[in-house]
């Protein structure tokens, strides 16, 4: 049996399991911290960033979607450095790729979106880099939209670890990364796909979209997909 | 051959080693690592082996590792039976032959010795070849090896990576050896903790702590993994290493299997390093014969076996958990810790993680014990680091220096200083992810915390020098780029946040930067340093942030005014000679429109790049020469001397009054504005001349009875005749400039009056105060200052010089002095306190001096002037010797005991001159550190409104053409503030010429007429005559034309 931990989140006390993340933590105690990669149910990636947290006593910043909690930490969610760096973030994810709102079929549902609200990202200072990315509609029922996708990794981990199809994966690397079906081919000509159509369920984005929806139509339901992932976890 | 299972079969071995490495007939052993290879060393194995075949002699040859001294490569060894191990250095083919017949008369081929070794330690032994030959100097007497402390290259580059017994015979194994027999892992362990060893592969964390960890951890299996994917752009470390010593890792690593309790070894190597992983499998494959790796290692029933495994290249890979995701098969990509590889590393296991070289460090620890170790380096960073000399340094290679030693010996008394004499500018050190370090830091110790305090970081050991042809924002554009390039893509910031800094810096190069890019690179920097997920992100911004922090003004230059200093940035200059010239003057052009026999033309363009084109023609500093790239195929054009005759062949001929007046109608109609310019110097003369041609009323007030400044007076005749000068400012006369002669700024006419009178004011006043040294003697009558001697005879006072002067100092104005002291009958010397290479004077003059019968007495420095009757006898000076490298990269001379004396007659002293700072201070501009006036660096706005500055009263003492391009750049600033628009490009003139690929006949440089030293020396005549104008036209058309570009208009473009 795991021992309970107290740790301080914002000058809060806490109690927490310990093996618990701080992110958990912060969640079941009804914080917030910011997250795009992060998902419950998958692993974690600690691949966006935006959850970096401050711990009393430690120079560097650390993820909270994949720090544990340990007995007396003393973590900051919110300062200015880190207010800052997400901000930032978010202006690097805006620029990297095509995001337009307003034909976006996610517009108003979109995580990505959300939290630039809720930072106050109302522009971005760089240029956009404006790439000319494909569209992937050889599904018969789903689209890859490269243009909208910020690479979390969400829908290679749901598909790998609760799916167990393994359709996903992230190809080439750098700022020329991409989301692949299999071995780079459409999406459509995949033999590992069962079109349960978990990762367009967990997409923060509108890059994994459902066929016949206009702009603004697309809603998910990430949570049941979580459920899902209790579940397997459960079982094994 | 059968498994050493006990002392005798080790003794066995060790002896059979020692045959092969200290034979009793010669041996020749040449340096085949990849460096060696490179150079040649291939060939010259293969013609030793064929000359030994064929002469049938009785002489051992075997390949080795390197040595380190890249530069020297190829190295060879030799040795004849009882005599030291002679290592030859730069051996070709044809060398072969003769060293064969050296060794054969029983000696070594001593114009080929690089040094000597008669014994080595090798640490886990010693190893005496013997005593001789003492005309070649001993391996720690050679500047490079001094200070170098071989630890981990203890055996590289003296016995054969292919034979386990040569390793064994220097000891080898014997570390093994002794924890298997009679340590515990816990006491190894302790042993290892107390050394104090840190990892090298630039972390730095402790060795000893990181293997309690994985000795402490609970498995079935854990993994023991050297990290040899080596990927920083200019080192080779760990190449090296491996390649010359392979068994040193095996046995490091099998070592830390026993302390660890580790079951499985990997070692990650990039597949680029072909020789190093067939050494590796060879020394593997051998190891296990012996019985060193296996089920039963030394028959203690230790079981231990290493796989090695290629990488791809990826340099992300060097990272632990990509390293570790590579060796499972999946992408190279990190992932965060914890979980760390000591609790889940490869297949879930626990696996420890260490670099090439800290596993070479780990057998000596064990043979010597952790207190040796701890003896060298600096306290938290204990032991050696390997480091990769590389870059614009005159000694290339692997040096291996104690933890703490200053970087500034690196560069200077290992490296030798800069390759081409020009001051270093910075060093790189750690790769991509390091940082910039300028000069005036060089003092820091190398070690972990000293460089991480600069924001660079020691990494795996790359050292890149640069020096003043290497632009700071395309360094950090360089490694930017390679980062962005080798970003896995997993976290946002490190794949987003390099290319967008790329994007910038790339810009900023290309001349298209914006103010507010510096901001924007700073925050992102410090963004991706503080979020990145792994190593490869957290670093990559160091390169970006120090040379931000370091050469600001660099990045300010890109950004303002559109410049490269260094002249790497091609969309910011014409070609490397237009670049260099403080002038800008477009020399490509005239040397074209020369060579296509436009002499008017040519005229013209140089004039209206350069106001005093004849002056700047004989007297320049030319620091194109030192850029020209025709230098590469024989020697730099003498595009000095094809303006001067340019100049000449107009200026005072019949051809003057009508190009005057061609001049004068370019003038634009008159803006009703008034200029002042204070000082008729070459500063003063250039600025009017532009204002005026832009249609302003320019008043030149000046100290002196007529114009030119230093030129006219500072400047003998023999150099530049005044007639020359005087049609010049005859030109600038003809626009309409006005001169006020005796009229001194401060007292004459204040700057009040200035302000009120005029609507803009350049303050141009050059260096008229000299430096005093203060010396016993210098009230005597017969101790004067160069200027006022100078100046003295220029304006035709008599001067009474007696027999000999003693002329003290290194300048130009100690050559033009001791020059003119001959030229009024005198004999001179020059007394300097560092080397003639060191002297500041243009290099052809002190030729010229010489010729003339100027002696010098070079390291001494002024100990006493000797009077008698207030008359000079002579001068006392002291030896000087040189020490220590000061910032500017010259050793700083020290005075020693020896004093001796120099008859003489008088003394001029020659040791600089300074602005006047009673001036500056009574003028109430803001003045900076050392008196000089405060500008703005751009516009040359002082801190008072309409009042700009430039020349000598900013620099302080420079020469005609900075001051010049000073004049030039007030001018377009105090027009444009006139204006209020953009109009200096509008008043140069437009060509159009030919700008096809020229195909240049080799031909060396034309260079202008000495007369006989016998002759001038008595005179006052010019001293250098022109060329002939065929001459010229011949030297133009040795321009390579670096200005034209691949869709290059055949009309002129604006820079």
């Amino acid at each position: 049996m795991p021992s309970q931990i107290t740790v301080r989140i914002d000058g809060v006390l806490c109690t927490a399991t310990e093996g618990q993340t701080i992110f958990e933590v912060a969640e079941a105690n009804g914080k917030v911290i910011p997250s795009l990669c992060h998902m419950e149910g998958v692993s974690p990636a600690g691949s966006c960033r935006l959850c970096l947290v401050e711990v009393a006593g430690v120079d560097r910043l650390l993820p909270a979607c994949t720090t544990p909690a340990q007995r007396g930490m003393a973590v900051t969610t919110t300062s200015d450095r880190l207010v800052r760096h997400r901000r930032l973030a978010l202006e690097l994810m805006f620029v990297e790729r095509n995001h337009v709102c307003a034909v976006c079929v996610s517009n108003g549902h979109c995580e990505l979106q959300a939290l630039a609200m809720s930072l106050g990202v109302t522009y971005v200072r760089y240029p956009y880099n404006s790439p000319r990315l494909p569209v992937d509609v050889s599904h018969p029922r789903f689209v890859l939209d490269h243009n909208r996708c910020i690479l979390c990794s969400r829908c290679v981990r749901v598909c790998d670890e609760i799916e167990g199809a393994h359709v996903w994966d992230i190809g080439g690397r750098g700022i020329g990364s991409r989301v692949v079906a299999e071995l780079d081919q459409p999406w459509g000509d995949s033999q590992a796909c069962t079109s349960c159509g978990k990762c367009v369920q967990v997409c923060p984005t509108g890059a994994l979209v459902e066929k016949g929806y206009g702009v603004e139509e697309m809603t998910r339901s990430n949570s049941a997909v979580a459920r899902l992932a209790m579940k397997k976890g459960a079982a094994s | 051959m059968t498994a050493i299972r006990d002392l005798a079969g080790f003794n066995a071995v060790h002896g059979a080693g020692l045959a092969k490495l200290m034979p009793p007939r010669p041996r020749i052993a040449v340096g085949m690592g990849t460096c060696g290879s490179g150079n040649g060393a291939e060939a010259v194995m293969h013609a030793f082996a064929e000359a030994i075949g064929q002469r049938g002699l009785d002489i051992d040859l075997v390949r080795t590792g390197c040595f380190g001294f890249c530069a020297e490569e190829p190295l060879v060894n030799v040795r004849l039976p009882g005599q030291p191990l002679v290592i030859l250095h730069r051996v070709r083919v044809n060398h072969v032959e003769r060293i064969l017949d050296d060794l054969a008369a029983k000696t070594v081929t001593a114009n080929l010795a690089l040094c000597r070794i008669e014994k080595w330690n090798h640490l886990t032994s010693h190893v005496h070849y013997g005593n001789g030959f003492p005309e070649i100097p001993l391996w720690n007497e050679i500047p490079f090896f001094k200070g170098q402390k071989k630890i981990v290259l203890r055996n590289a580059g003296l016995i054969n990576p292919d034979d386990i017994e040569e390793y064994v015979a220097v000891g080898g194994y014997q570390a093994l050896y002794k924890v298997l027999i009679d340590g515990t892992p816990e006491a190894a362990n302790e042993q290892i903790k107390e050394s104090g060893l840190r990892g090298r592969g630039g972390a730095g964390y402790s060795t000893g702590l990181k293997w309690e960890f994985l000795r402490k951890a609970q498995a079935e299996r854990k993994f023991l993994i050297c990290n040899a994917d080596e990927g920083d752009p200019g080192a080779y470390m760990n190449r090296n290493e491996i390649e010359s010593d392979p068994h040193a890792l095996i046995e490091g690593m099998a070592i830390g299997a026993y302390i660890t309790g580790a079951t499985d070894g990997v070692i990650y190597i990039r597949a680029e390093y072909p020789l190093a992983v067939h050494q590796l499998n060879h020394a593997i494959a051998q190891a296990r014969d012996y019985g060193l790796l296996g089920k039963d290692i030394l028959g203690r029933g230790f079981a231990f076996d290493i796989d090695v495994v290629e990488g791809a290249g990826a340099f992300v890979c060097g990272e632990e958990t990509a390293l570790i995701a590579s060796l499972e098969g999946r992408a190279g990509r990190p992932r965060p810790r914890p979980p760390f590889p000591a609790q889940k590393g490869l297949w879930g296991y626990p696996t420890n993680i260490n670099n090439v070289e800290t596993w070479f460090n780990i057998a000596p620890i064990i043979a010597c014990g952790p207190a040796w170790f701890a003896e060298t380096g600096n306290g938290a960073s204990a032991g050696t680091k390997v480091f990769s000399l590389v870059g614009k340094i005159r000694n290339t290679g692997l040096v291996e220096m104690p933890l703490g030693t200053p970087l500034g010996s690196f560069v200077h008394a290992v490296g030798g200083g800069s390759l081409n004499g020009q001051p270093v500018k910075a060093v790189q050190t750690g790769g991509p992810s390091g940082g910039c370090i300028p000069p005036d830091l060089f003092e820091t110790p190398v070690d972990y915390e000293s460089l991480g305090r600069l924001g660079a970081i020691m990494g795996s050991g790359g050292m890149v020098v640069m020096d003043e042809d290497n632009c700071m924002v395309d360094v950090a554009r360089y490694f930017i780029q390679f980062t962005r390039s080798e970003s896995c893509g997993k976290c946002t910031p490190c794949r987003v946040g390099l290319d967008k800094a790329l994007r910038i810096l790339t810009r900023i190069t290309k001349g298209q930067g914006r103010e507010e890019d510096l901001a924007d690179l700073d925050e992102l920097g410090r963004m991706i340093k503080e979020t990145s997920l792994c190593g490869l992100g957290q670093t990559a911004p160091n390169s970006l942030l120090t040379t931000l922090r370091h050469f600001h003004d660099e990045f300010e230059d890109h950004i303002r005014a559109k410049r490269c200093r260094a002249g790497t940035c091609q969309d910011l200059a014409l070609s490397p000679c237009e670049n260099s010239c403080p002038l800008h003057m477009n020399i490509p052009r005239f040397l074209q429109l020369y060579k296509e026999g436009r002499l008017d033309d040519a005229f013209l363009s140089v004039i209206m790049d350069n106001p005093l084109p004849a002056s700047t023609g004989r007297v320049c500093q030319h620091p194109c020469d030192n850029r020209c790239r025709r230098a590469t195929l024989d020697e730099a054009v003498n595009m000095r001397e094809v303006h001067r005759i340019i100049a000449d062949r107009v200026l005072l001929t019949d051809a003057f009054d009508g190009v005057a007046a061609r001049i004068a109608a370019r003038r634009l109609p008159s803006s009703g504005r008034k200029v002042a310019v204070v000082g008729a110097g070459p500063a003063g003369l250039t600025a009017a001349f532009y204002l005026s041609l832009l249609g302003h009323e320019v008043t030149v007030f000046e100290a002196h009875a007529e114009p030119g400044g230093m030129l006219r007076y500072a400047l003998p005749e023999y150099r530049l005749p005044k007639a020359v000068l005087d049609r010049e400012i005859e030109i600038i006369r003809r626009l309409g400039v006005k001169f006020v002669f005796n009229a001194l700024v401060g007292e004459d006419v204040s700057l009040n009056e200035l302000d009120a009178g005029f609507d803009a004011v350049f303050l141009s006043i050059g260096t008229w105060k000299e430096s005093w040294v203060y010396l016993p003697g210098t009230e005597l009558a017969g101790v004067r200052p160069a200027l006022p001697f100078l100046e003295g005879v220029a304006t035709g006072e008599a001067m009474h010089l007696g027999h000999h002067v003693a002329v003290i100092g290194g300048g130009n104005a100690a050559i033009d002095s001791a020059r003119t002291a001959i030229r009024l009958g005198a004999t001179a010397t020059v007394i300097y306190r560092r080397e003639r290479k060191d002297m500041p004077a243009i290099e052809e003059e002190v030729e010229a001096a010489e010729q003339e019968g100027v002696r010098f007495q070079f390291l001494a420095a002024p100990h006493r002037i000797v009077g008698e009757h207030g008359e000079v006898k002579g001068i006392e000076v002291v030896k000087t010797r040189l020490g220590e490298f000061d910032t500017s990269g010259r050793r700083r001379p020290i005075p020693t005991d020896e004093v001796r004396m120099i008859r003489c007659s008088s003394v001029i002293l020659a040791v600089g001159e300074a602005v006047d700072r009673d001036f500056c201070r009574a003028s109430g501009l803001s003045l900076k550190e050392g008196g000089m006036l405060d500008v703005n660096r751009y516009t040359l706005e002082t801190s008072r409104e309409k009042f700009y500055a430039g020349g000598d009263l900013v620099t302080g003492a420079s020469n005609i053409s900075n001051a010049m391009g000073y004049g030039k750049e007030a001018a377009r600033h105090i027009d444009g503030r006139l204006s209020g628009g953009e109009r200096f490009d509008d008043i140069l003139p437009q060509f159009s010429y030919d700008h096809a690929t020229p195909d240049p006949d080799p031909c060396r440089r034309h260079r202008g007429r000495d007369l006989p030293a016998q002759t001038r020396a008595r005179t006052f005549t010019e001293a250098v005559q022109t060329l002939l104008p065929e001459e010229a036209a011949h030297e133009a058309a040795r321009c390579l034309r670096c200005d034209i570009r691949e869709n290059s208009s055949h009309t002129d473009s604006h820079i």
